[in-house]
């Protein structure tokens, strides 16, 4: 048990979909942040910056990253 | 070795980061300004300085060097075993550390535990940066030496007294800005690097060429998802249940060096943004660190050494000019790290132990002149026991593990103790102390226990797991906090001054 020996039969295309559905997760959990939480601190709103996009394409990145490899 | 043009570089180097480090003296006038920065650091500059100190002279060996025997599967400590991580750290810890107005993380475990929680996280950060600052001072020492010639007294001297002018100068500001240079010239540095050996293997597809035509040995070398069953330590389920949902969000958020630049951010906004930037740069890192060392597979195969990858590989390609950049890259490298460590040491020294323990109602003034004194004395210890740690091959093996066996037991608690308010100051300690234990057990028994070579991501992950069972239950049978006091330290409790103080006085 300690060694994850279950999961041994997961292929790995299965376990590739497991890290992009992570990515994925993070990225629904980040769009559930309130606005007003986001823009803590600035003084006048824009689209740029708002925190919730720029998670968004870090993990975009990631997301590809993990595709490709 | 370098030539004129090289020491040109190295100098120019040094110099601007003196005189940089002299120019932010003038912003220090109180302990505020020293250990946070005044509060007024922008998101950029935290964010670069959060990746850059990551990044220590030898991680470009030891990476490229771990990339030649495993492959791209190594990449997976900068990407998901970062990103995540940040993003859990800017969108939850981060906001609720800044707003609480902390200087260290043990401060927060304090507040939302008690005072034994906090003096254990603290003398166990601070044990492990005291004694790294020798490792990393004579590894990086020794990397020098073998790239470009310098004695590896000359190179400590001349790192510890630099580092020491900035630091002791102009604080954490110095840090931060000095680091946001180094991180440009080593961005220069290992871009160099990594475009010339691209030209020399045929690009990207000649590299996948070359190297899949090496032999079976070679099979899923590009492959970031190892089986489980694989011979190298990072398979898919230990990076996914060992470093990403535990070692990187200990790192991240447990990790004084890295926390302490972003409570220094000038607003929450940027407090937040800085982390998720550091995040994007951190997906360029692998390119830097690990790339050398599958370029080196196809440029210099069969070395009975991997670690030997790097140096073989710029020896191979750089020319004259770029030798001097990519030597201030590594010395970058090495201050960033330097400087990262004596700067958080001196914080949880004087504010988690010297103010706590020692002189508890002293001036402000004195507060900082003992964070001074502290960045001196670690400095000299860090020289002094860089000798002592070349007698112990196996200390920095030693180090790392130490620090490991905290890893999980404290991200339990961080994470229980933001999340829920049902969890006491009794289940918090009783996980911290169990998780630790297991930690313990699991490291001497593991030759018995698991199948992998150096199963440091299972035994993180085991141990979070005891961490977080004892933490629950030991605090459902305790008596729960009164709300009051945990107003501002739990995720969705807006804090009161009420609260605040309460969380002041129990620390």
């Amino acid at each position: 048990m300690l060694n994850f020996e279950w999961l041994a039969g997961v292929p790995i295309a299965a376990a590739r979909w497991v890290f992009l559905g992570l990515f994925m997760l993070i990225g629904g959990l980040v769009w559930l942040v309130p606005a007003d939480y986001v823009f803590a601190g600035v003084k006048q709103r824009r689209w740029w910056l708002d925190l919730r996009w720029w998670g968004t394409g870090v993990l975009a990145m990631i997301f590809v990253t993990y595709a490709l490899f | 070795m370098l030539s004129g043009i090289d020491y040109f570089v190295v100098i120019a180097y040094l110099t601007g980061i003196l005189l940089l480090g002299f120019y932010f003296r003038r912003f220090v006038h109180s302990s505020k300004d020293f250990f946070l920065g005044g509060k007024m650091l922008p998101f950029w500059a935290i964010g670069m300085s959060i990746v850059v100190s990551d990044i220590g002279a030898q991680d470009f060996v030891g990476v490229s060097g771990q990339a030649y025997r495993y492959g791209i599967a190594v990449g997976n400590f900068d990407w998901i075993g970062s990103v995540p991580a940040m993003l859990l750290a800017a969108f939850v810890f981060i906001p609720y550390f800044w707003k609480a107005g902390l200087y260290t993380i043990p401060e927060y475990l304090g507040r939302r535990y008690n005072g034994a929680v906090r003096t254990l996280a603290s003398l166990t950060w601070i044990i492990f940066f005291a004694f790294n600052l020798g490792v990393v001072f004579w590894a990086s020492a020794l990397l020098l030496k073998a790239l470009m010639g310098w004695s590896p007294w000359f190179s400590i001297i001349v790192t510890a007294t630099v580092v020491g002018a900035y630091t002791l100068m102009g604080g954490l500001t110095a840090v931060v800005m000095t680091d946001v240079v180094q991180m440009i010239i080593m961005f220069i540095g290992g871009a160099a690097v990594v475009v010339l050996g691209f030209i020399h293997v045929g690009g990207w597809t000649g590299l996948v060429d070359k190297v899949s035509t090496m032999g079976p040995e070679y099979e899923g070398y590009f492959d970031l998802i190892q089986p489980v069953d694989t011979q190298t330590p990072f398979p898919w389920t230990g990076i996914l249940f060992g470093l990403t949902f535990v070692m990187a969000n200990a790192y991240m958020i447990g990790n004084q060096s890295v926390v302490q630049r972003c409570l220094a951010a000038k607003d929450e906004w940027h407090a937040k943004a800085s982390m998720i930037w550091g995040a994007c740069l951190k997906m360029f890192i692998p390119i830097l660190v690990l790339f050398p060392g599958l370029m080196a597979v196809a440029v210099h195969p069969g070395l009975e050494d991997g670690d030997m990858a790097f140096p073989h590989l710029i020896a191979t390609l750089l020319p004259p000019g770029l030798g001097g950049l990519m030597f201030a890259a590594l010395l970058a490298g090495l201050m960033s790290s330097i400087d990262s460590m004596v700067n958080s040491t001196a914080t949880l020294w004087t504010k988690d132990i010297y103010e706590k323990f020692i002189v508890k109602n002293g001036s402000d003034h004195h507060y900082l002149m003992v964070g001074k004194v502290t960045t001196v004395v670690l400095l000299v210890f860090g020289v002094l026991t860089s000798k002592v740690s070349a007698g112990f091959p196996g200390l920095y093996v030693a180090l790392q593990t130490f620090l490991s066996f905290f890893q999980g037991p404290i991200f339990s608690i961080l994470l229980l103790g933001i999340f829920f308010p049902r969890i006491t100051q009794w289940g918090g300690l009783a996980g911290l102390v169990g998780g630790i234990l297991t930690s313990f057990v699991l490291h001497l028994n593991q030759d018995s226990l698991f199948t992998i070579q150096d199963p440091f991501l299972y035994v993180s992950w085991w141990s979070f797991v005891m961490g977080f069972v004892i933490t629950v239950v030991v605090s459902l049978f305790t008596r729960p906090h009164p709300q009051a006091r945990l107003e501002g330290l739990v995720f969705r409790l807006a804090p009161g001054k009420e609260a605040t103080d309460m969380g002041k006085s129990l620390c």
